[in-house]
């Protein structure tokens, strides 16, 4: 049984890089807005033909 | 050449703007290279050109004209205060020699165009590195190369293609914004403690993994103690410092009895594990706090959503003009000293406690005192910060800084605070505090009667009191509740101050309205005038004289007339019956027939439009003529809303439309003619004298005090930066038709927010009972205490919705 003690080692060790992951993403300003990327995704496409 | 959308070349009706959609001139203006295209003025075509030069014209593709009219007033030098040092260090997040970085505040961004033709400002000006914009905050972050532009030539350039930022003191502060990010960091911690501990907890849940718990249970325990620290260190925080805050004001507020049971769970949990008695409670610890974390998330979204500066430095301008030897000089409202001189122009705002030196000051304190009648001063009179200066510009000579002004002191003084914060408690608040002294009895009661016994139940007993009956779902559902009914409302155009209102709105018996450009659209309003053709001098006369008054008529009439400048002597407003003053030499007098001198109106003059009559230095010249329009739907509205309200009319205009409002108003109405401002504010406080709720609908311009007189002012305008401190709301006149519907919705809200408290009530009535009892085990408070908070969160929102579904909102 002494295998459990292993295994949430493991376990933690995951969540504790998705807390990490977390943590990266709000501190690199991704929680900050969560509207305009999703417009700005497709200002791309449109642009282009301009730069000719 | 870009493909734009063309503009309809049909010429005889009024085409729009292909800048900003308004209606063009019967002449539009055009471009040389391409005529199809029309513009309604100089202005609007100029930003075309420049966007067109630099190939931004995908900007009119993305959305359906997306321009912001530009106004044509453009003092020069307007922008200098930004070439300051002081004023940069201030502004500017982050500097060095090859770049520089700020965020502005821009509320003119719309939509999508905004964001691409912002976002694209490098085309523009060489010296932008990069622009990004967060289109929920309003905001717009940009870098630029300090050695090839400049923070003036930034703005200018914003300002010149109609989105000119909002520099107001409140942004010279520091950048609030990574206080939230605070949350989401408490957030993620207390999220991965409580997976884990839940987890970790799993074996105390079944019986037949008693074999496991006997393993492992002490080590479970150690490593949920480890997990659960950062929670109470980090997450938990925010609900002790609150909880604290409030006890120093002598005030217990819902987080204190959140501590007491926090800190009660966390300490028994560590006593547990340290001597060997138990797993502890540290999966209900962890979980509570991201429970409650969350709430307060949702929370700080729906604000977010709706932000309101609500900070009164916002009103402020931030330069001022400070008066040198040499000439003007714009400085930063920081830098002013007392002695020194400064200038106010019309309708700016007077940054310091001053006093007036040369000119006619005609100051409007609303934004102060929620008194919105100008009070006029002479030379030698103190002015006080914020009011506004209507009117001509004056002179200026600074008493006291702003940091030290009356306006300061006023707000800060708790006794001016809004009614609402004193005598509209929350539900949760009121009943909370009640169930705060229940519960500390309740717990000391059990503590009581076990101790003789056994001290281990006593601890068992006092502890799970506290817990479980920590008002968590009580405070939860308020926000919760209100909160998804607050973007309800917002989805519908009427923009809140803050969830209090919906509970206002909700309790609300009496209706107030303001009549003109409430009831009426006053943008609508057709002005002819009749008589003899006016010169141009005659009409800047006119204008002159009128542009002193706040009356809306005035106001209408200033809108149409031209705009110049003149030196108005003598002015007198007759409150009632018009404004009289001499402007180069010429004495002008608007009002009424008898007030210019004439026989009263010929008899079958229509009841539906208001008269205003001129005339220079006694001979009589013409009148203009309004005809009043009435908002679309009013009919409707008003027949739905006396049902249930009591509705009254304030209006200051004289009785010609008695008989039309009478039968738009239903034979109960109360309708008074010819009011103050004063007698309009009055007559809400004699009203909330008698007990009564009353929410006024006002224009929030000359009815301000009014409005912060009433239970919940709502302000209803066409355009949204127009906005009033004084009032609580924000309708677009575009939604008036849904008043009766969303005023319906708000008294729903209150009865969900009562179900909630019922349901979280029979929650903790269970829980308290057990607990007293001394039957409470672990098992029953890991499981009751997530899920009541999480079934009244749910509970909350999904009745809201209900409730907005079933109004049709």
């Amino acid at each position: 049984m002494s295998i459990i003690f292993l295994l949430i080692g493991i376990s933690l060790c995951v969540a504790l890089a998705f807390l990490g992951a977390f943590l990266w993403a709000v501190r690199s300003g991704q929680y900050e807005d969560d509207y305009t990327p999703s417009v700005r995704m497709l200002f791309e496409d449109e642009a282009v033909p301009d730069e000719k | 050449m870009p493909n734009v959308a063309p503009a309809p070349a049909e010429t005889r009706t009024h085409t729009a703007c292909a800048h900003c959609g308004d209606a063009c001139p019967d002449e539009p203006i055009r471009l040389a290279q391409e005529p199809a295209l029309s513009f309604c003025c100089q202005g609007c075509r100029a930003v075309y050109e420049l966007l067109a030069a630099r190939n931004l014209c995908t900007y009119y593709r993305l959305d359906e004209r997306p321009g912001q009219k530009v106004k044509p007033v453009e003092l020069p030098g307007r922008f200098d205060y930004l070439d300051l040092e002081s004023m940069q260090s201030q502004l500017l997040e982050f500097r060095s020699p090859t770049l520089a970085r700020l965020t502005f505040s821009i509320p003119q961004m719309h939509c999508a165009s905004c964001i691409w033709l912002l976002e694209n400002l490098f085309k523009l000006n060489a010296g932008i590195t990069a622009s990004r914009v967060n289109f929920l905050r309003k905001e717009l972050t940009v870098s630029y190369q300090p050695d090839v532009t400049s923070l003036k030539e930034v703005v200018t350039l914003l300002a010149s293609i109609g989105y000119e930022p909002q520099i107001t003191l409140a942004e010279l502060g520091a950048q609030p914004h990574h206080a939230n990010r605070t949350l989401y960091y408490q957030l993620g911690v207390a999220a991965f403690a409580f997976g884990n501990v839940m987890l970790l907890a799993l074996p105390e849940y079944f019986s037949f993994t008693a074999q496991l718990q006997a393993a492992f249970g002490q080590f479970f325990g150690w490593l949920s103690l480890l997990l659960a620290l950062p929670v109470l260190l980090v997450s938990a925080r925010g609900f002790y410092r609150s909880a604290w805050q409030g006890l120093r004001q002598r005030y217990i507020n819902l987080d204190f009895p959140i501590s007491l049971g926090l800190t009660a769970l966390f300490v028994t949990s560590v006593f547990e594990i340290t001597t060997h008695r138990g797993p502890g409670y540290f999966d209900s610890f962890t979980g509570l706090v991201f429970f409650m974390l969350m709430g307060k998330w949702v929370q700080q979204r729906s604000y977010d959503a709706l932000r309101f500066d609500r900070d009164f430095t916002s009103y402020f301008p931030v330069a001022a003009t400070r008066l040198t030897p040499s000439g003007e000089e714009a400085v930063p409202v920081r830098e002013l000293r007392a002695g020194q001189r400064i200038r106010v122009r019309h309708q700016e705002i007077i940054p310091a406690d001053v006093v007036l030196l040369r000119g006619q000051g005609l100051i409007d304190y609303s934004f102060v005192s929620g008194e919105s009648e100008p009070v006029a001063k002479v030379p030698g009179d103190t002015l006080y910060a914020g009011g506004r200066q209507v009117g001509e510009a004056v002179e200026l000579e600074v008493v006291r800084e702003v940091s030290q002004g009356y306006l300061t002191q006023l707000w800060n003084n708790p006794a001016f605070q809004k009614a609402d914060t004193a005598t509209l408690e929350t539900y949760a608040n009121k009943v909370g505090r009640y169930f705060v002294a229940l519960t500390l009895l309740l717990a000391l009661g059990a503590a009581a009667y076990w101790y003789p016994s056994s001290p281990a139940m006593a601890l068992r007993a006092c502890t799970s009191v506290l817990v479980i009956a920590c008002p968590c779902a009580l405070s939860l559902a308020t926000p919760f509740a209100l909160g998804a009914a607050l973007r309800v409302l917002g989805r519908h155009k009427l923009y809140l101050k803050n969830s209090a209102v919906v509970e206002t709105l909700g309790r609300a018996d009496t209706l107030v309205f303001d009549k003109t450009g409430t009831l009426t659209d006053v943008k609508r309003s057709a002005v002819e005038y009749e008589g003899p053709a006016l010169s141009l001098a005659q009409q800047q006369a006119v204008a002159a004289v009128v542009r002193q008054s706040t009356h809306p008529l005035s106001q209408r009439l200033a809108a149409e007339l031209p705009a110049v400048s003149l030196d108005v002597n003598d002015f007198i407003e007759v409150p009632g019956a018009g404004v009289r003053g001499t402007v180069s030499g010429v004495g002008a007098r608007v009002g009424s027939a008898s007030f210019v001198g004439q026989a009263a109106p010929s008899a079958e003059a229509d009841v539906r439009q208001s008269r205003v009559y001129i005339s220079f230095g006694g001979g009589l010249s013409g009148c203009f003529t309004f005809r009043n329009v009435y908002r679309e739907g009013l009919r409707e509205v008003l027949t739905e809303l006396s049902k249930t309200y009591r509705l009254t009319v304030l209006s200051g205009d004289n009785e010609t439309e008695r008989a039309r409002l009478r039968e738009l108003f239903g034979p109960q109405a109360e309708l008074h003619f010819h009011q103050t401002p004063q007698q309009k504010l009055d007559y809400v406080a004699q009203l909330r004298q008698q007990g009564r709720r009353v929410v006024m609908v006002g224009d929030g311009l000359n009815d301000a005090g009014a409005l912060q007189q009433a239970d919940a002012g709502l302000a209803l305008t066409d355009t949204l930066t127009n906005f009033s401190p004084a009032c609580d709301g924000i309708l677009e006149a575009g939604s008036f038709g849904r008043l009766p519907t969303v005023l319906g919705f708000a008294q729903d809200c209150l009865h969900i927010v009562l179900a909630t408290f019922v349901l979280s009530f029979c929650y903790n009535g269970i829980g308290l009972g057990l607990a007293v009892q001394g039957r409470f085990t672990p098992i029953i408070s890991a499981i009751l205490m997530p899920i009541s908070s999480l079934s009244v969160m749910v509970f909350a929102t999904l009745l809201v919705k209900l409730a907005a579904w079933r109004r049709g909102l």
